[in-house]
This record gives structure tokens, C-alpha cells and sequence, in this order.
């Protein structure tokens, strides 16, 4: 059983350990997502961009959640250049390291 | 000061028709948020064949076909990108015996037997004719060609049954609201004279052109130029486009969370709705029963609604 505790509590932390190397979260608020319209066509193109893990909707506070992979980082100016080839316009944005 | 009450009054009198009808009344809604068979996540589409409903369960990748009291009859639909599989369908439209699909994120229409067998997909990814960024809407005229809002190439075109470009509408790439442009169209519909409308949807308005090309009317707002508003007639964000089989044309207006009804000339008659009490909107598609019975495809709330006419 003391084995197994073991085992399990190395496991944990090894995905831990893999998890803190992990990419960025990009919060970025976006006026209009309210229409899936818009809000696709943002998740699309981030989905469809080099690098993007996954992208998130939050709706109640307008914002675009963008996971990158592993060593992959956005400038400001590369995520507001992908928002307006989507018609809209990036107000803010927040990068947390995960 | 008279000045200003007269063109209030002239905008009141042109722009803030009175409904022609009695209330629309709700009948029923169905669904709700989730995975299970008859449940949503983002409804985005809906299309009537006969005494079948099939809904856009957009963010589920499937479409499910309920009966019109919304009894949950089938699904069908797999997620991937590839022909044949969905990924983010949109508004849909019925021809004969086929179900027509915008697929929105895989850049093409695909077309279904009404009981889900994939059949073929027409479109790829691109900006030139016959190519296609995420279509929004698609619609059929009696000699099978074939209407697209492609809604990032700012244009609707028109195309053969193979996929074959004919002609478009609006100027690729280039949103706008004069000459000739559109602004994200979001969805088109023909009636049985070939009438094309296309819902322009960041324009707020309405566009009818005639079965050779010209314009015939446009509406929504003061003289349709992108003015936005809760006013009867007026639109905040046009997201779907249907014709009733008297002819009469019905519009989702998804901000103003209602659906609005004109005459084929753009006359407004009704309007009726659900307000939303989410972040989101309520109405983003509509259909229409050869009974007059109106399907609702209601985004926020992951139902459909169902209307009936006024006495």
C-alpha cells in the first residue's frame, strides 16, 4: 500500500512538473463576442495558428482564452494583428504562465 | 426646434413601422443545455422538411431532427475536418430531398440525405471563385444552383450544383456598406420567384436582389447604411434569413433578440422574440411551416423555439 502511495505521489508530481513547463494563457478582452459569428471565426483562426493548444469563449467577460503549447509565446502585437483578421479589436490582453 | 420635430417625425413615420399583424404567440420550446440526444450546446441553424426540424447543434457537431412538437427523432453528424464530418455547422437549408450545410469552420457546404447519409461536399478553403471562408448560410433555387454567405470573403456567390463559380455578390475581402459591398453576410434565402436575400449581417439589413443580379430593395434601419437599433425594422446584427410560403420574409435579429417579418418588399409586419437573460442572444435562425408555424433556433438558452400566428 506504502508502495503505492509512493508510486502515486511521484506520478502526481512528475504531471505537475510537466504541467508548470506548459505554455501561456492569453486572456484577451474582445468587444462582440456575444455572436458565435464572431466568436468562431476568432476561435478559428487561433485554432488554425501554429503553437495554440486550445482557445476558450468566456462570455460573461468577454474574453478569449488562448492555451499555448509548450515554449510557444504571442507578442501583443501578433495576437492584435490575428483578432483583426477577424474583424474585431483586441482591448486588452493577459499572458499567465501555466 | 420645428425643424427637429419634423425629421423625428419623418424618421418615426419611415423607420418605426407599426406591426401589421396580431402578436406572434410562443407555442412551445424544447430543449436544453448538454450532450444527451435533444439537448444543445450553441443551436445554430434550423431548416423544416415536411414535419421534420433539423437544428445546427453547432458546438456538439451534429444535427438533430426532431418532430414539429420537437419530439427527438435522430442525429447525426461526426466532429472532424474532413468532407463528411462537421466541425462548426451553421445556418442550413433544405432542397428536395438534401440537406444543405454551412460548415463554418471546415470551409464548406455539405450536403446530406434528409436521413443523414452524407452525400457530397462542394467548396475548400480559399478566396477565389467556388472557394469559400466560413460560409455562414447557404440557399438552393429551383434549378439547383447554389447561394453562399462567405462570410469572411465578404461576398455571397452563387455557384452550379458541382460548385461550379457563377457570379457573386459584394467584393472579395472587402467589407463596406456602399457600393456594392457587404459586411460579414451572414445567410441567404430565395423565394419561389428566385429572389435572392441575403441577411448582410454587421450591416444590419437585408438586401433582395432579382434572379439576373440587379437590387431590387434593401431595408433595416434608415436607408439600410449600417444604422443599428431596437426599433421596429431596424436590426442589430442580421444572423438568419428565411422565406414563408406566402412569401413573406422572416429575420433573426440576433441583438435585439426577436425575429422580424416583412413582405417580400421589405414592408415590416411583426416582430416577436424572447428577451435573454445571458451574456448571449436568443434568436440567430429561423424557419418557417408550410402552416406558418415559426421554429426559432435560440442560441442563449439551447432551445428551439416554436410560434404560432395570431389570430
Amino acid at each position: 500500500m506504502k508502495i503505492i502511495t509512493i508510486i502515486f505521489i511521484i506520478t502526481a508530481l512528475t504531471g505537475s512538473g510537466i504541467s508548470s513547463a506548459a505554455g501561456t494563457r492569453y486572456e484577451l478582452r474582445v468587444d462582440g463576442l456575444a455572436c458565435p459569428f464572431c466568436a468562431y471565426g476568432i476561435e478559428k483562426k487561433f485554432i488554425r495558428t501554429e503553437g495554440v493548444e486550445s482557445v476558450d469563449i468566456d462570455l460573461k467577460n468577454g474574453l478569449v482564452i488562448v492555451n499555448t503549447l509548450e515554449g510557444k509565446k504571442f507578442s501583443e502585437d501578433e495576437l492584435k494583428t490575428i483578432i483583426d483578421d477577424t474583424g474585431f479589436t483586441m482591448k486588452s490582453m493577459n499572458a499567465i504562465p501555466r | 426646434m420645428t425643424l427637429t420635430v419634423l425629421i423625428v417625425g419623418v424618421i418615426y413615420f419611415f423607420w418605426m413601422p407599426n406591426p401589421q399583424e396580431a402578436p406572434y404567440i410562443l407555442d412551445r420550446t424544447w430543449g436544453s443545455k448538454g450532450e444527451k440526444p435533444g439537448q444543445f450546446n450553441e443551436p445554430t441553424g434550423i431548416a423544416l422538411a415536411g414535419n421534420e426540424v433539423f437544428v445546427s447543434d453547432s458546438r456538439n457537431t451534429r444535427i438533430q431532427v426532431f418532430d414539429l412538437n420537437g419530439n427527438f427523432l435522430r442525429l447525426f453528424g461526426e466532429k472532424g475536418e474532413a468532407s463528411g464530418q462537421l466541425n462548426r455547422p451553421m445556418n442550413l437549408t433544405i432542397a428536395g430531398d438534401e440537406l444543405y450545410v454551412a460548415e463554418f469552420f471546415n470551409d464548406q457546404i455539405q450536403i446530406y440525405g434528409l436521413d443523414g447519409e452524407f452525400r457530397r461536399s462542394i467548396g475548400k478553403a480559399g478566396s477565389a471563385g467556388g472557394e469559400m471562408s466560413a460560409p455562414g448560410g447557404v440557399a438552393v433555387n429551383a434549378d439547383g444552383a447554389v447561394f453562399v454567405a462567405d462570410f469572411f470573403n465578404q461576398r455571397v456567390q452563387q455557384l452550379l450544383t458541382d460548385g461550379t463559380f457563377v457570379r457573386q455578390w459584394g467584393i472579395t475581402q472587402k467589407p463596406g456598406v456602399l457600393g456594392g459591398k457587404l459586411n460579414y453576410p451572414t445567410d441567404v434565402a430565395i423565394n419561389n420567384q428566385g429572389t435572392l436575400y441575403i441577411a448582410d449581417g454587421y450591416n444590419d439589413r437585408v438586401l433582395a436582389f432579382s434572379p439576373d443580379g440587379h437590387a431590387l430593395y434593401q431595408w433595416g434601419g434608415p436607408l439600410a447604411m449600417n444604422i443599428f437599433g431596437p426599433f421596429n425594422g431596424w436590426f442589430a446584427t442580421v444572423t438568419g434569413i428565411s422565406v414563408g410560403p406566402g412569401g413573406d420574409v422572416f429575420v433573426a435579429d440576433f441583438y435585439n433578440d426577436r425575429v422580424q417579418k416583412f413582405t417580400a418588399a421589405g414592408e415590416f409586419l411583426n416582430a416577436f422574440g424572447i428577451k435573454s437573460n445571458t451574456p448571449t442572444h436568443t434568436a440567430i435562425a429561423v424557419a418557417v411551416a408550410s402552416d406558418g408555424s415559426v421554429f426559432v433556433a435560440d442560441y442563449a438558452n439551447n432551445q428551439i423555439q416554436k410560434w404560432q400566428p395570431g389570430n
